[in-house]
């Protein structure tokens, strides 16, 4: 009973914290190599997929989606896609993908003479299940060693906790007041019987 | 906050995106207004019953004195700061589509 308990708990943190990863705002120092937009026809990874630019038609089959193709300064590549948010979910409202795309164009570089950009996103790189994280927005900066304090994840996750605490802790107090009262009443009475029980088998032994 | 994550999803509805975040939003927001009214007025009459139990007060009846005290907390500005359930989401929303679009 034990084991379960936990591995229930367990997966629902995971996945609370999955959600958080996924939702809050990362960001990556990164060179942009290229620009680009690819049709997408949208199947089993449609969930981890924002909305056509707001304002469109949002029932056709396919559509398609600019991309940032970057290297980043720990010289892996990463590939974001441009997307609105629009008015939906995660609540970034973004509405200018294509002025980004135009910034990011603008920003482009190549190796020998590297312009930085701190590029805000949300989401994952999956290539198994061709998933891109969404820029949000960029901006240049002068050296790759920018250092960045994530003030907005720092606020939110403290709020989350707080919230989450204070639950815990009336939760906490109403199963002291009200259920373990019960329990212990229910308890105790289960305690006499085998107290009885004992005693009678006790009287064979004798 | 389902509705909207699956809403936003590619083929989604086909309604205006920006009516379904306000329709929602609207009744969210006044599911946690009607709370926080009903828990704010409680926490209100509390305090003026522990004030007429404490004394100072000697000649009114608790029943009219707590009745007068919430009809004064009904006309006050802290009542009306319970509004601030609907401005203040407005808000911290326009501050981030400014944020995000034109910053």
């Amino acid at each position: 009973m034990g084991y379960i308990k936990w591995a229930l708990m367990i997966t629902f943190w995971v996945f609370v914290a999955a959600f958080f990863h996924y939702t809050l705002p990362q960001h990556d120092v990164a060179r942009i190599t290229d620009t680009y937009e690819k049709r997408i026809d949208f199947g089993e990874n449609s969930l981890f997929w924002a909305s056509a630019d707001t304002g469109n038609a949002t029932t056709t089959a396919n559509r398609d989606v600019f991309f940032i193709q970057t290297r980043l300064n720990t010289e892996e590549v990463m590939v974001y896609r441009n997307e609105d948010t629009g008015w939906g979910w995660p609540p970034y409202f973004k509405f200018d993908t294509t002025n980004l795309q135009a910034e990011a164009s603008d920003l482009r570089s190549v190796a020998e003479t590297p312009q930085w950009v701190v590029i805000k996103h949300y989401g994952w790189r999956n290539e198994f299940m061709s998933i891109f994280p969404n820029a949000v927005s960029l901006r240049a900066v002068d050296s790759p060693d920018v250092r960045i304090i994530p003030w907005l994840n720092i606020v939110i996750l403290l709020l989350f906790v707080a919230f989450v605490w204070a639950i815990w802790v009336r939760w906490r107090r109403f199963r002291e007041a009200r259920i373990d009262p019960v329990l212990e009443d229910a308890g105790d009475s289960i305690a006499n019987t085998s107290d009885g029980v004992k005693q009678w088998f006790g009287s064979w032994r004798k | 906050m389902l509705p909207l994550a699956l809403g936003a999803r590619y083929g989604g509805s086909k309604t205006f995106a920006m009516a379904r975040l306000l329709v929602v939003g609207f009744v969210v927001c006044t599911l946690v207004y009607i709370c926080l009214s009903l828990y704010s007025r409680s926490v209100r009459r509390d305090k003026l019953e522990t004030e007429w139990r404490e004394g100072d007060t000697e000649g009114a009846n608790i029943e009219e004195y707590v009745q007068k005290g919430l009809k004064d907390y009904d006309g006050s500005l802290r009542r009306k700061l319970t509004l601030g359930v609907y401005v203040v989401p407005f808000c911290i929303v326009s501050f981030i589509i400014y944020a995000t679009n034109f910053m």
